[in-house]
């Protein structure tokens, strides 16, 4: 190899490199600009959390006091906004309610979608199907399929349910 | 080239005196192609132009595989194939197709049991057919003795997966019985429905009541 080659391929080299780096650059600089992406990373989380929060809001282990409190506790962890306000206020009736019927429910949501993300917002509408496994104190227990339509709000602690809607048969002729 | 300008980096930061032979040829190249005609003897000066460039080389190709990756890792992910809600329109579209396609086959007049039938061949495929036959097929029967009209809407339906031939979507309906001479009752029905794009159509592959 002379000098003035060897010379040349360094220059070559030297752009390569730079060709490299510049196509990196350029496609993680895609990605991260990439709006598609943030909304869709943004959507499966909605998701995800709606579905644990509605099932926690369909649960509640009846088993005395100090269970109830701690499974009301847990329906105004999921909530936020109006539904946590009303779960708020009706929480010590909640509570003698249940603890006097004693009937345990365990809600398992069977499938769910959303209908609707708004980033902006921070808002989501998602519709689920839940089944309800209700356990009474006496007697033979059984199992409730419902159908309901949340509002999710995206606060600091993830996604929670603002308003739930048992979706009524005869509401949509 | 790494190997190369790594070796360079090192020899230049231990002790520039005590190179061997080979590599004070190799410097006295780089020297060279800054400066075209040196003398044999390159001066400590010259060695710089080739060190900076190997060093550059270098974290160029480091810099721009590391973008590369982290981009990668940002874009593969489950989310990114999934397009349910972040393509709007075809959303719309699988979700109206499907929903078109159950208040179709789900809805049955005794004055029309071909409608139903035929639409039911073309709308749904695969074990969907089977799925349907046992859902519908009660009915079906009943529906023949007692003249039974059964019309179904769809109340509220959503898209969880969206690739470009498949699709998985929850489906709310309402479906109103109505008996001559007996006033009409609703009863309420969940599905979860797998589709497939055929022929620029979406086709019902799988049902599940929920």
């Amino acid at each position: 190899m002379t000098t003035r080659t060897k010379t040349l391929t360094g220059w070559a080299v030297l752009l390569a490199a730079v060709l490299v780096c510049a196509l990196g650059g350029w496609s993680y600089a895609r990605a991260r600009g990439d709006d598609s992406l943030a909304y869709a990373k943004h959507r499966d989380v909605a998701l995800a959390d709606g579905k644990h929060r509605l099932a926690l809001l369909n649960s509640l282990d009846a088993k005395d006091a100090g269970t109830v409190d701690s499974g009301l506790a847990a329906w105004l962890d999921s909530s936020t906004g109006p539904l946590h306000d009303q779960l708020g206020r009706t929480r010590s009736k909640d509570a003698k309610e249940l603890t006097t019927s004693g009937a345990t429910a365990r809600g398992k949501v069977t499938d769910a979608a959303l209908t609707a993300l708004d980033e902006r917002t921070g808002t989501a509408e998602m519709i689920a199907t839940v089944d309800v496994e209700v356990t009474p104190r006496t007697g033979k227990g059984g199992t409730e399929r419902k159908r309901f339509e949340a509002t999710l709000a995206r606060t600091a602690d993830g996604w929670k349910v603002k308003a739930l809607t048992a979706i009524p048969v005869g509401s949509g002729a | 080239m790494k190997e190369r300008g790594g070796t360079a980096v090192v020899t230049t930061d231990t002790d520039p005196d005590t190179r061997d032979a080979e590599e004070a040829e190799e410097v006295e190249e780089v020297g060279a192609a800054a400066d075209e005609g040196s003398t044999q003897t390159p001066e400590p000066a010259r060695r710089w132009p080739r060190v900076v460039a190997a060093v550059l080389v270098v974290a160029l190709l480091a810099t721009g595989g590391a973008l590369f990756a982290e981009g990668r890792a940002l874009r593969d992910t489950p989310a990114t194939s999934n397009r349910a809600l972040t393509d709007s329109e075809a959303t719309t579209r699988v979700a109206g197709d499907v929903s078109n396609a159950l208040g179709k086959v789900f809805s049955y007049s005794p004055q029309a049991t071909g409608v139903t039938k035929e639409s039911a061949k073309q709308l749904l495929a695969g074990k969907a057919l089977q799925q349907y036959a046992a859902l519908f097929g009660q009915v079906e029967k009943q529906a023949a003795d007692q003249k039974l009209t059964l019309t179904t809407h769809v109340v509220r339906a959503g898209v969880t997966r969206l690739t470009d031939d498949s699709a998985h979507l929850l489906v709310f309906l309402d479906q109103v019985y109505e008996r001559q001479g007996k006033p009409a009752t609703t009863a309420a029905a969940q599905l979860s429905v797998t589709a497939q794009l055929r022929d620029g159509h979406w086709t019902v592959v799988g049902i599940t009541a929920r």
